[in-house]
């Protein structure tokens, strides 16, 4: 598992496109979440009891910015097919938009666009925002180990 | 005759005193003033204000009871600013609904003036704040819990429930959803920091230090 993770970090195109995904994502769904303002000063803070759902954000952020660069370059790499790539999207995606759809500017948003079915949607996002981070979590755990499996032995077969 | 005269006037009298002051009390008349603004803001059918009526800075929060965010912002950030600020007379606070995140939201809020008509609105705000529940539309915030609580702070609850139950304020809160989508307030909690000099604008659940940087600025 290290040595396919090193394998691609090796390459500094893959590098750079963790740490993209990492800093792009830990910092939008900061602020969604409303542990970092931007306006009118720039200001971070983790409100008391609310330690466990940033812990998952920083857990999110970093299994995607580990997975999405590994099927990326399974794909292009070793031509293989896009299907691995579903899992990790869908986890990065689930765990993102749980936290997003609360009372914050998107939530009002989707509620003042699609009404009662918008407000159904948020409240379901917003009520079962951990566990749907977890869940999230949970498929990224799965499509990282996955992944490495597969890339240990299509690398094999390669090198053969 | 003269007797029989008497004696039907008196009761007649007696019927209309009585009719006049039972309509008297189920009126729950309210008391507002109709003209009050801070800054641009109506609040005329927002709460009552915390603290000092003439402090040089009102914070206007716009806020919704099932709103977590503004959860946070009740147990993290208002207890130090009613310290320094809304304690010592520097500002106050005036609540006004954007009660937009489920069915109960806007059940709540009404609520929150029922209670206000008995003296306790700001007990019942607490309360609110108090008990809230991550799941929106669980449960913990409908009729029969928003009873509950009322009967926990021992207001009367022929009045609180005869208030609820008819949906008395009903267009109050609407009007103060309205207020918040006329100053594009788009999502809970928010804020206008109103001084002597104009207002400012706070989206979200914002630390105590950004409304100490803003505040210290306007005093």
């Amino acid at each position: 598992m290290t040595s396919s993770i090193i394998l691609i970090f090796s390459d500094p195109k893959y590098l750079v496109l963790s740490l993209a995904i990492f800093s792009s994502m830990l910092i939008g769904l900061l602020i969604l979440s409303e542990y970092i303002f931007i306006e009118p000063y720039v200001v971070g803070h983790i409100p008391s009891g609310t330690e466990l759902g940033f812990a998952l954000i920083v857990m999110i952020t970093t299994l995607s910015a580990l997975v999405l660069p590994m099927n990326i370059f399974r794909i292009n790499f070793l031509k293989k097919s896009k299907q691995k790539m579903g899992g990790g999207l869908l986890g990065s995606v689930v765990g993102a938009i749980a936290g997003a759809c609360s009372c914050g500017p998107i939530g009002f948003a989707v509620i003042s666009t699609f009404g009662s079915v918008g407000a159904t949607a948020t409240a379901f996002l917003t009520s079962y925002e951990i566990p749907i981070r977890i869940i999230a979590i949970g498929i990224l755990t799965i499509t990282y180990f996955t992944t490495t499996k597969s890339l240990k032995i299509e690398c094999n077969l390669k090198s053969n | 005759m003269n007797k029989k005269g008497v004696v039907i006037g008196v009761i007649v009298i007696g019927i209309i005193i009585g009719i006049v002051s039972s309509l008297s009390t189920s009126n729950e008349t309210v008391n507002l003033d109709m003209s009050r603004t801070h800054g641009t803001i109506s609040t005329a059918m927002g709460s009552p204000i915390l603290g000092d009526p003439s402090a040089p800075i009102t914070i206007v929060e716009f806020g919704d009871y099932q709103c977590h965010q503004c959860y946070n912002w009740f147990h993290n950030t208002k207890p130090t600013i009613f310290q320094n600020y809304i304690e010592t007379g520097k500002a106050n606070l005036v609540f006004v609904d954007l009660a937009f995140l489920g069915r109960d939201s806007q059940k709540a809020s009404q609520a929150s003036y029922c209670a206000e008509d008995q003296g306790m609105y700001w007990e019942y705000h607490d309360t609110l704040y108090n008990f809230q529940e991550p799941q929106i539309d669980g449960g913990w915030a409908n009729s029969e819990r928003l009873k509950a609580f009322a009967s926990n702070l021992g207001l009367d609850m022929d009045l609180f429930e005869s208030c609820l139950d008819s949906g008395k304020y009903v267009k109050r809160v609407q009007y103060n959803i309205q207020q918040a989508r006329d100053h594009d307030v788009r999502g809970t909690p928010g804020f206008f920091i109103v001084g002597p000099d104009g207002q400012q604008q706070l989206g979200g659940a914002q630390p105590y230090s950004v409304f100490k940087q803003i505040l210290d600025t306007m005093i």
